[in-house]
């Protein structure tokens, strides 16, 4: 029973954490709670539905599903890259030098204003996953994992490893890491700042799309409201783990999946949305740096 | 080299630079002198480009450098090292060293990283010890050392240090001002700002005094260590 809730909670944390990702480094360069980030992940759960429609009708489920998810997750995770970036674009890059309250109101206006042109273009009730994939699995420990559950968890935990190759040992990683810690001298040593910043977006909206596709086809339905919900748990997640900070975002999901589950289970599920909500306010209470997070003497 | 057209740079309605004139000359140390606030930071930045200035022009090997972006200016050979120094506190000494090869990486093959990481570490072996550490972890001397290594990894035609002596122990402010000669005799462009000013001036070539943002003096080292004005405000003498 417990075994079977952490395995269920896994599945849910790794979702959790690779949005929270996008969040925390968006925050780690810009000091911006991007808002907005829930409704990449939202807007990447109704892409998939559209693609996977797509290439349902064209026949090309029907003759390899396999390919057919490939095919919709490099679609899904370059239209919402473009997102990320064109929101990055329009409407944070002109207030830059602002004070800081304005890009977070700017923030929550594109998070309203996606939400609304999904639901007039898409309709304000559910959409169905196009594709079911059922409850076969496999028996681990005495406990049923289904092949999405196993897929879930293994795509996050890929997700998460490159990224960390990624930031550590690239150049362009690295960059990151630098202008994160200061823009100015960035800027000195050579590095252009804004193609850093637009490749933040970009990363973090390709995550978000790929957590997206995974929560549509593992719960089967979306709304337009999924990425409210989603974006204030991925920010608990990445508060928790200490906002700007990458591994914490990673460790944050993925408490917040295994409270979640194990709360629903053991305590009561109606406030399966609540959790993090107290977990916030518990957090926020005792150590608002978060775990890995550092004390707030240490800016940039 | 280096061509300072009547600059003037302003913060918000603070003007801070009214209308500067510099040339700094291949080969040359060049400094440049003032008390606190005088502008020195400011020119170094405008030139640098991360200050844009309301008017004047910024000529660097005949051609101008006006609303070309920070990054692309390094990439025609300017490189600072700023006040403070700016290391970046949770990169590695070592990670520190390659995002000041930054601009080069693309350019140049892996040798030409590996010529200068050594060049950098036989002009400051202390760094090669620290090598695995982060940058914030370091003394002041040397946060110094590592700033001044991680500007020579670009390669750059000039270096624009400011303050590079602030806060050392004196017999490491020797070692700067050596290291700064030892530079500037293997073929690059100097333009040092100062506040140990008998120093700075012994070792340049020329000087600038700036006050309240315009220059007030300029002639050869040798001859501001002699003027009356300088030695009375400057050289505390
Ligand atoms: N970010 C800023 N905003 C507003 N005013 C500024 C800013 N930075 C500098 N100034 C002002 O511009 C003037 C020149 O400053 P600058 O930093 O260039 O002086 P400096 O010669 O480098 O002084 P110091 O020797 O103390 O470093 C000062 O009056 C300073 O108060
Ligand atoms: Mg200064």
């Amino acid at each position: 029973m417990l075994l079977q809730q952490l395995i269920n909670g896994l599945t849910l944390g790794g979702v959790y954490a690779i949005i929270a990702i996008g969040y925390t480094m968006v925050y780690g360069i810009l000091e911006l709670i991007n808002f907005a980030h829930g409704e990449i992940y939202m807007l990447g759960a109704y892409l998939a539905i559209i693609f996977l429609g797509l290439f349902t009708a064209m026949g090309l489920t029907a003759a390899s599903i396999p390919i057919a998810l490939i095919l919709t997750a490099i679609l899904t995770i370059i239209f919402c890259s473009a997102y990320g970036f064109t929101i990055e674009k329009v409407a944070y890059k002109p207030l830059r030098n602002a004070p800081r309250l304005s890009p977070l109101i700017s923030a929550i206006g594109v998070s309203i204003f996606l939400q609304n042109y999904v639901m007039l273009t898409q309709g304000a009730t559910d959409k169905v996953f196009p594709h079911r994939f059922g409850e076969a699995g496999f028996q681990f420990m005495d406990v049923n994992v289904t092949y999405l559950q196993a897929l879930i968890i293994l795509v996050s935990g890929l997700l998460m490893f490159f990224l960390h190759l990624f930031i550590h040992k690239t150049r362009m990683g690295k960059a990151m890491r630098a202008t994160a810690q200061d823009k100015t001298m960035a800027a000195l040593v050579g590095i252009n700042v804004d193609n850093i910043i637009s490749a933040t977006f970009i990363i973090g909206a390709g995550l978000a799309a790929v957590a997206g596709i995974m929560v549509a086809s593992y719960y089967g339905l979306v709304n337009y409201f999924i990425g409210y919900i989603a974006g204030i748990k991925a920010f608990t997640a990445a508060v928790l783990g200490g906002i700007g900070n990458i591994p914490g975002a990673m460790l944050g999901g993925i408490i917040l999946g295994l409270v979640e589950s194990t709360g629903s289970a053991y305590i009561s599920s109606e406030y399966k949305d609540a959790y993090a909500f107290i977990i916030l306010i518990i957090i926020l209470l005792i150590k608002p740096s978060g775990i890995l997070g550092k004390t707030t003497e240490e800016k940039v | 080299m280096l061509k300072l057209v009547s600059i003037h740079t302003s913060y918000n309605n603070i003007k801070a630079l009214k209308g500067i004139d510099i040339e700094v000359n291949k080969g040359e140390i060049v400094c440049l002198i003032g008390s606190n606030g005088a502008g020195k930071t400011t020119t170094l930045l405008t030139i640098s480009g991360i200050l844009k200035p309301d008017s004047g022009d910024i000529i660097f090997e005949g051609k101008s450098l006006k609303n070309i972006s920070p990054h692309s200016i390094v990439n025609r050979g300017i490189c600072q090292v700023p006040e403070g120094r700016r290391i970046f506190p949770r990169l590695t000494v070592l990670e520190n060293l390659e995002m000041g090869a930054y601009s080069v990486n693309s350019k140049y093959q892996i040798s030409n990283f590996k010529n200068n990481i050594e060049k950098v570490f036989s002009l400051f072996p202390i760094l090669k010890e620290r090598i695995k550490q982060h940058g914030g972890t370091l003394s002041g001397g040397e946060q110094q050392m590592l700033a001044i290594g991680r500007a020579l990894m670009a390669n750059p035609k000039l270096l624009l240090l400011d303050e590079p002596s602030l806060g050392l122990a004196p017999i490491m402010v020797s070692k700067i001002f050596r290291t700064i000669k030892e530079i500037n005799e293997e073929g690059v462009t100097i333009l040092l700002v100062e506040q140990n000013a008998k120093a700075a001036l012994r070792l340049s070539h020329r000087g600038y005094v700036l006050e309240n943002g315009a220059i007030k003096l300029h002639g050869s080292g040798e001859d501001l260590l002699h003027n009356e004005d300088v030695k009375n405000a400057y050289l505390g003498e």
